[in-house]
């Protein structure tokens, strides 16, 4: 056996060990003491993705009379009326520059009270970059641009990593790494209502994932198998046992993990408030956050100090029927985040929970019968940390090919994720030194212009 | 139409109770009916002579393979043919019926189903499970995961029809031309619809719009050749340390002009009938861009007919040298292993491009050098510990399914929409939530000793806290016979009951190739053999929690 085998097999040999030293069934007691050791008080990073690329030009869409006939101009079939706009234009605390106004697309209505009340930030044209870029760098491609452009997998993965498909760490879990050990159970720092994504895995911490409806509990082990409580004990031991063989070991991992996590996130559902909050109904948005805002009120419970969240909505791959399908999607994400907020407002915790929206990508700005994938985007940011009411980054100029985009209405960012994502950090705790290894892209970035002020 | 890419989302759905702690008293008489022909004797009668020598467990490792799940039939008549003689025979089986054919007959075309996926299901799972050519299905469903729809974003009416009618073109071209199967897919509506270009316009210069670029942008990243450059053993083509891309911005919008123009054929007749999702598509010319088509340093001159516009882009795309590594190396990791090694990839890649008589992109032959291939035959190759790959759980259905020759008796195969993570399989046939399929061939499971060992794992993106138990959950209502009216025959079963030692050597040959570790073996043996036995409904019970120990068992969920 080599060197470098043998060193392998240790490794996996302590990632055994640690799974295994674990009782299965977690004192709560034990952790409510590990987490009073610990930091006094309760943050949460919620992410909402939007997977499939947001279209920006009908997200938040152009209002003032010149800048409103251009986006109509280059998506006349997919444009809203500017009647219809009215309601939801937005009158920020700050102004912008040359008059520039946007309203909110009609379906995201609901947001509009909280952006007066100051607890929504708009971030104006933030994307993938690795480096500030300008339309003649990006032209003469004297600047590194983020790998894979416009390809959605990819560009998840750089929103949600810094790096194409294929990473195997995110910021969020990177965030996660530093937090991990101040919470009484790790298992709860970097939490996915959605699945799997790339976001939440860290250097150590590991992604957590929930059914939006909560753990799902194994019958067969609850319950007598086919009559047979010594059957159910023997599928307990086998299908935790570790294996010599890579796959098996890590399958019986995912279940450990599944069966320790899942009894002790039961327990402390089963505590947590109701929620006079009515959450939508049919919106998995905001079944997803549901379930979050029910983890939030019961964070002391399993010792969680800081988390991180991933609720996602797909559907917005919208290269035909835009105008049909998109107002939908918008309608879902506010509905969802509104009473989202509501819950955290209920809960007392609103200055606590930051969420924040994030997508493959925007679009481009023409279009016929949908758009086509883009680059920069418009996102949003809630919470009652956040210092809202007014935009923040550049107002990208309404084009094809103009100076802020890449043909066809492709914004070049003029915020990238890294500065984005370092702000959020910020607030969460992450020190200045700590943010440049959890985002690797910002030292690209002056000092002063690494973190925007947002929340 | 709707946005295919997002990863998973696990949606609970109604919970199941917790009916199947007892078995049903009138399912014993189903069961006598049934036959399973060279069970009773657990595997201890000595095989017949075969051509390759092969043992029970080398045959049933070979279908875990090659089929939709071994059974006793099977493995005899792979010992008797040999790998090569049975990989003829199922290249020769004739396709049974349609999915089409199967929804016409019952039914389906009925214009109260126009805006439902009734019947989809059903049918999908009816060929994984019963048809008999389980090679080209279990290729079929490959296909399917590689050239990915999926029917929820089939937009317009007739889903059902246009998802069948997409999995009928895959397995018609299952053993054919890859070059051929392309071009079908591209001119297929349920592609169309799926990935958009169907009613694609040429550029308007009043807004700018360009074509769009949906098609363009898939084909080439996903479905043919990939990103990067690569060599013939899939791995980077390097210049320096540098890897080169494929194709650029500048390509997609070329490549976006070709897929303009086509739409639905309605052959004179309307939508009330599906037959019209059937047809490939046909040309709306005020629509197609005439004008010069250039893409990957290629170019297609303006005035090109749009059909030849079509098939000169699709020869460019399709002779691209990184067709053949790109698709081998993914068609060995849905059959074979996760992480083939690179020999293994390029004796496979040479043999796509060129099958020994000139012809490139014969699949029929792709896939027996595949599977005959000395890495997925030989034991040696097995027994490592990072060989092999996570079962799908579409395949650990099937498995079961087909080791047991489950029935529907009343045909109609209710098995469902099996998507669900919590409550079922995290999986269902052509039920990808994106065009990125279930899972991405390069995913490496993070923080794991997988990732420690630099290896890919694709299964295990659908492998989660809930799903892991959720698959568990509905396996334990199908072994018990409670998913629809699927009717396992378990008589062979049932004669081992009372000797649980006999009754999991069975399990673990049928099911899991004698791949279930020793020790696992004991503990299941040891559990089963507490149960009380000597009677019709303690045997079953034995059998009911022998099965789901097994099917649980990271030996079975694990193919080596």
């Amino acid at each position: 056996m080599n060197a470098s085998r043998r060193a392998f097999l240790q490794k996996v040999a302590a990632l055994s060990v640690a799974r295994y030293a674990t009782p299965l069934a977690v004192s709560l007691a034990a952790m409510g003491e590990a987490a009073a050791s610990t930091a006094s008080d309760y943050k949460a990073l919620v992410c909402v993705f939007l997977y499939g690329g947001n279209d920006y030009g009908n997200t938040l869409v152009p209002y003032d009379a010149s800048r409103y006939t251009l986006y109509q101009g280059m998506r006349p079939t997919l444009a809203y009326e500017r009647a219809a706009l009215m309601p939801t234009v937005l009158t920020p605390s700050v102004a912008l520059p040359d008059a520039i106004q946007y309203a909110l697309a009609p379906e995201l209505a609901r947001f509009l009270p909280i952006f007066s009340a100051g607890r929504m930030a708009v971030m104006l044209n933030v994307g993938t970059l690795v480096e500030p870029t300008s339309k003649a760098q990006y032209t003469a491609k004297s600047v590194t641009l983020p790998p894979k452009l416009f390809s959605h997998n990819d560009q998840q993965s750089v929103w949600q990593s810094s790096s194409p498909e294929g990473a195997s760490s995110g910021w969020g879990g990177r965030i996660g790494d530093l937090f991990e050990a101040g919470n009484g159970n790790a298992t709860f720092t970097c939490v996915n209502v959605s699945g799997n994504a790339v976001f939440l895995s860290g250097h150590t911490a590991v992604q957590y994932q929930v059914s939006p409806s909560g753990p799902v509990p194994l019958r067969a082990i609850d319950n007598p198998l086919f009559g047979s409580a010594a059957c159910s004990a023997a599928l307990q031991t086998i299908v935790t046992a570790p294996s010599q063989h890579l796959f098996e070991d890590e399958y019986s991992r995912v279940m450990s993990r599944s069966l320790t996590a899942g009894r002790s996130l039961t327990t402390a559902l089963a505590q947590a408030p109701p929620l006079t909050t009515v959450f939508p109904a049919d919106n998995e948005l905001a079944t997803q956050l549901q379930l979050v805002a029910n983890m939030i009120s019961t964070a002391t419970q399993v010792g969680a100090k800081r988390q991180v969240f991933l609720v996602s909505l797909g559907g917005f791959d919208n290269h035909d029927e835009l105008a049909t399908v998109h107002p939908g999607l918008l309608s879902t994400v506010a509905d969802a985040i509104g009473a989202f907020h509501d819950a955290t407002l209920e809960l007392g915790v609103a200055d606590r929970i930051t969420t924040f929206t994030a997508s493959d990508f925007g679009r481009t700005l023409t279009g016929n019968d949908g758009s086509d994938h883009g680059w920069g985007s418009m996102h949003f940011v809630i919470g009652g940390a956040v210092n809202g009411g007014r935009y923040y980054g550049t107002a990208p100029i309404v084009a094809n090919d103009g100076p802020d985009d890449v043909g066809q209405g492709r914004l070049l960012p003029s915020t990238s994720v890294d500065q984005y994502a370092a702000t959020l950090g910020r607030w969460f705790g992450v020190s200045d030194t700590d943010l440049l290894t959890v985002l690797p892209n910002l030292s690209s970035w002056n000092e002063s212009q690494r973190v925007l002020g947002f929340v | 139409m709707l946005a295919n890419v997002n990863f998973p989302v696990l949606v609970e759905g109604p919970s199941e109770d917790a009916a199947c702690q007892s078995w049903p008293a009138a399912f014993g008489t189903v069961l006598a009916s049934a036959t399973l022909s060279a069970c009773g004797g657990g595997g201890s009668a000595a095989p017949p002579p075969a051509p390759d020598g092969l043992t029970e467990a080398d045959a049933a490792r070979f279908l875990s393979q090659a089929s939709m799940g071994a059974d006793r039939v099977g493995i005899a008549r792979v010992q008797a043919l040999g790998y090569a003689g049975w990989l003829d025979e199922q290249f020769e089986l004739p396709s049974s019926a349609s999915r089409w054919d199967w929804l016409i007959a019952n039914g389906y075309a009925d214009i109260s189903n126009r805006n439902t996926q009734a019947g989809f299901d059903r049918v999908a799972w009816q060929k994984l499970i019963a048809s008999p050519d389980t090679l080209r299905q279990r290729i079929t469903l490959a296909l399917s995961e590689i050239f990915v729809t999926a029917i929820a974003g089939l937009s317009g009416p007739w889903k059902q029809f246009a998802g069948a009618s997409y999995l009928d073109l895959l397995e018609e071209g299952a053993f054919g031309s890859h070059r051929e199967l392309i071009q079908r897919i591209s001119l297929s509506l349920p592609m169309g619809r799926y990935l958009t270009y169907r009613g694609s316009a040429k550029e308007n210069p009043a807004s700018g719009a360009l074509p769009d670029e949906n098609y363009a942008r898939e084909l080439m990243q996903l479905f043919t050749i990939g990103l990067v450059e690569l060599k013939l053993d899939a791995t980077l083509k390097l210049t320096g340390n540098r890897t080169t891309d494929t194709y650029g911005q500048d390509d997609i919008t070329g490549l976006a002009r070709v897929f303009t123009g086509w739409d639905q054929d309605f052959a004179g007749a309307d939508a009330t009938t599906p037959d019209y999702v059937q047809r490939p598509m046909i040309q709306l010319p005020r629509r197609y861009e005439t004008g010069a088509k250039t893409f990957l340093g290629t170019t297609i001159p303006a005035g090109t007919d749009a059909l030849q516009g079509l098939t000169l882009a699709l020869d460019a795309i399709t002779t691209h040298p990184n067709v053949a590594p790109f698709f081998s190396r993914q068609l060995i990791q849905r059959l074979v292993t996760s992480n083939p090694s690179p020999a293994y990839v390029e004796r496979v890649a040479t043999v796509f491009n060129d099958d020994g008589k000139g012809a490139r992109g014969n699949l029929r032959a792709v896939v027996r050098a595949l599977l005959l291939d000395d890495e997925a035959r030989s034991a040696t190759v097995a027994a490592s510990l990072e060989f092999g790959k996570l079962r799908e759980p579409m395949l650990r259905l099937t498995a079961w399914a087909r080791a047991f020759r489950v029935v529907s008796p009343s045909g109609n195969w209710n098995v469902g929409n099996t998507s669900d993570a919590g409550t079922a399989l995290a999986q269902s046939p052509l039920r990808s939530p994106s065009v990125f399929n279930f899972f991405r061939p390069g995913y490496v499971p993070p923080n794991s000793p997988i990732a420690l060992a630099a290896l890919e794992a694709p299964e295990f993106q659908i492998a989660n806290e809930s799903s892991v138990v959720g698959y568990i959950n509905f396996m334990q209502r199908a072994v018990a016979g409670l998913l629809g009216d699927l009717t396992p025959d378990y008589s062979g079963l049932l004669t081992l009951a009372d000797d649980a030692g006999a009754l999991l050597a069975e399990l673990n040959l049928v099911l899991a190739a004698n791949q279930i570790s020793a020790s696992s073996l004991a503990t299941l043996t040891t559990a089963v053999q507490g149960i009380p036995s000597g009677t019709a409904s303690s045997r079953r019970n034995r059998v009911n929690a022998a099965l789901l120990m097994v099917l649980a068992t990271p030996g079975f969920i694990v193919q080596k």
